[in-house]
């Protein structure tokens, strides 16, 4: 028995992994000009990124692959490589701009939410643009020269400005990981408050899925800020067990992106492409409800659904030759159901019936009893 | 005569999902809205009500209908939802879309068999009833079936059930051909075949 069936890997999410993780390989190592630019220091982080590159384009893979994911995946590339690629890349970049930087949906579901959500997302978004290019030694700095007050920006292994040790610039630009740390943290504090507060958060959230991952976001954080500490405020004291217990927490979040919650990062544009859909689908028209014949549904999503039922073997779900069940409005499957349960009660509905034989008082309701 | 055996209420916190269960019987439906007000009360949708109170034929009768959430053993609204957002626990409870992964497509809301889903678009997220959760786990009764004054919605233990209603429930519901079952019970005097849904025989106006 092979390695992938004995752990159940997919041939497709398989080849699509190596592939992905193949290609950012091929730029790390174009980007710091052939290992030239790498921090040696940061090596662990590298091979920790690969790895977690190769579980997260596996899980996505496989994610596209379900048949309802892959219905809105080739629309979406359909689009883009249509004549409407143009309308559709402007139309999906003001909804990043709103959904995926401001993510104002959130503050429409909960003020406190978005504010732990967007500290959150924000010191992550920041931590990993800085942290990123420094891993893969796409940036890298040293000192200008001989002078050791100056410090040379190097990007892409070409130089990039300088800047005195003492200035400003240094202080930001040294300090970035401390104002992304301090985000995350003031962040996943209110999401833990939050949640305590949430009577219905608090019945539905699981460990591994809700709180493990702001556990450890505040790890790595918490971490990455006594760093700082260790060099600003005792000389360096510890730095060595500090580095490494920071790099553990970091291989840790990288290595758990395919699995828990935080996969959600690379699913949510996801969203951007079902906008594009429903608006391609405004523009077709609604379909009327068999039943009362009130438009309700997109007519490229019956299209769709009807064939997302047959992959699914739910193609059954019709009724004589004519009707299928997704061309019934929500209301109406509603009142079909209690419709028929009324039939079978032998019409109970109409007040003007015979009360039938079974029918029984209403239970008292303290005691529940007819 | 048989003797008359008083039935003692349970405590709340003696409610679990093995031992009781949620019976439904539109046709006890008085449309007084009081499942509507206090589902809006429910910790995991709150100020939304999740339950839908429908008029049957309001030209010919007052008749309601409440519906709820029927909890299928293998729902469909999981299967069509492209973010895997929509999950069963194992105590059969079909929870709304987890927050993180829903991105507001509608398949679900389009795709439920009984309906019931609500897809809100500026939250980009659906929600719908999970049992009142909140309540359910910590062994309380869901909100709707706690003020339910004819009893409509009844959530009541499974074994008790026979005695207290002469219609006994179905959990088995066939949408066209397609075998639905379900956690939820419907209240119909003979469980034993499942609940035909024909949209056809709507259409027509046979029902």
């Amino acid at each position: 028995m092979s390695l992938s069936s004995r752990l159940d890997l997919e041939t497709r999410p398989l080849v699509g992994a190596a592939l992905t993780t193949l290609a950012l390989a091929g730029l790390v190592f174009l980007g710091n000009r052939g290992g030239r630019g790498l921090d040696p220091a940061l090596l662990g982080y590298l091979v920790a990124c690969l790895f977690a590159c190769f579980g997260v384009a596996y899980r996505y893979w496989a994610w596209t692959g379900r048949p309802a994911t892959r219905m809105y995946f080739r629309h979406t590339l359909r689009t883009l490589a249509s004549r409407k690629a143009l309308g559709a890349l402007a139309r999906m970049a003001l909804l990043g701009l709103d959904q995926l930087l401001l993510q104002r949906f959130i503050g429409k579901r909960s003020l406190k939410r978005w504010g732990a959500h967007a500290l959150i997302a924000w010191g992550c978004l920041l931590a990993f643009a800085v942290t990123l290019p420094l891993v893969f030694g796409w940036v890298r700095f040293t000192s200008a020269g001989l002078d050791p007050n100056r410090y040379q920006a190097w990007f892409f292994g070409f130089p990039a400005g300088s800047f005195p040790l003492d200035s400003p610039i240094a202080f930001i630009t040294f300090h970035m990981l401390d104002w992304a740390a301090l985000m995350v943290v003031a962040g996943c504090t209110l999401a833990f408050v939050r949640r305590r507060q949430d009577e219905g958060d608090s019945a539905t959230q699981r460990f591994d899925f809700d709180l493990a991952p702001l556990l450890l976001l505040i790890a790595v954080s918490v971490t990455g800020l006594l760093l700082t500490v260790s060099v600003s405020f005792l000389q360096g004291r510890n730095y060595g067990t500090l580095a490494f217990v920071h790099e553990l927490t970091v291989i840790l979040l990288l290595l758990s992106l395919p699995f828990g919650k935080l996969f959600h990062v690379v699913q949510r544009p996801a969203q951007l492409g079902v906008a594009i859909y429903k608006a391609e689908g405004e523009a077709e028209g609604r379909v009327p409800c068999r039943s009362c014949g009130e438009p309700f549904i997109r007519a490229n999503q019956l299209r769709d659904l009807k064939a997302l039922y047959g992959a699914l073997d739910l193609g059954a779900a019709v009724h004589g030759p004519r009707t299928h069940h997704l061309e019934l409005c929500p209301r109406c499957k509603r009142r079909l159901l209690a419709k028929a349960q009324w039939k079978r009660m032998g019409g109970a509905f109409d007040p003007f019936a015979d009360l039938p034989e079974w029918a029984e008082p209403i239970a008292d309701p303290q005691t529940l009893r007819s | 005569m048989a003797e008359i055996v008083p039935f003692v209420p349970p405590t709340p916190a003696l409610t679990n999902f093995d031992e009781w269960g949620f019976f439904i019987d539109p046709n006890r439906c008085i449309g007084c809205r009081s499942c509507v007000a206090a589902c809006a009360e429910c910790g995991t949708h709150k100020g939304r009500p999740m339950i839908h109170l429908d008029e049957m034929d309001r030209l010919h009768s007052p008749q309601t209908a409440p519906t709820v959430c029927m909890h299928c053993e293998d729902p469909i609204c999981a299967q069509v939802c492209p973010a895997d957002a929509i999950k069963r626990s194992e105590d059969g409870v079909v929870h709304a879309s987890q927050k993180p992964r829903c991105i507001g497509c509608q398949n679900c809301e389009l795709s439920c068999p009984f309906g019931v889903p609500i897809v809100f678009s500026g939250l980009e997220q659906m929600l719908k009833c999970d049992l009142c959760y909140d309540r359910t786990s910590e062994g309380l009764r869901p909100m709707c079936a706690t003020v339910c004054p004819s009893q409509a919605l009844l959530y009541a233990p499974k074994a008790e059930i026979s005695r207290m209603r002469a219609a006994q429930p179905v959990r088995e519901f066939m949408v066209g051909g397609l075998s639905v079952k379900t956690k939820n019970a419907l209240m119909v005097p003979d469980p034993e075949a499942p609940l035909f849904l024909d949209a056809a025989l709507l259409i027509e106006g046979e029902l």
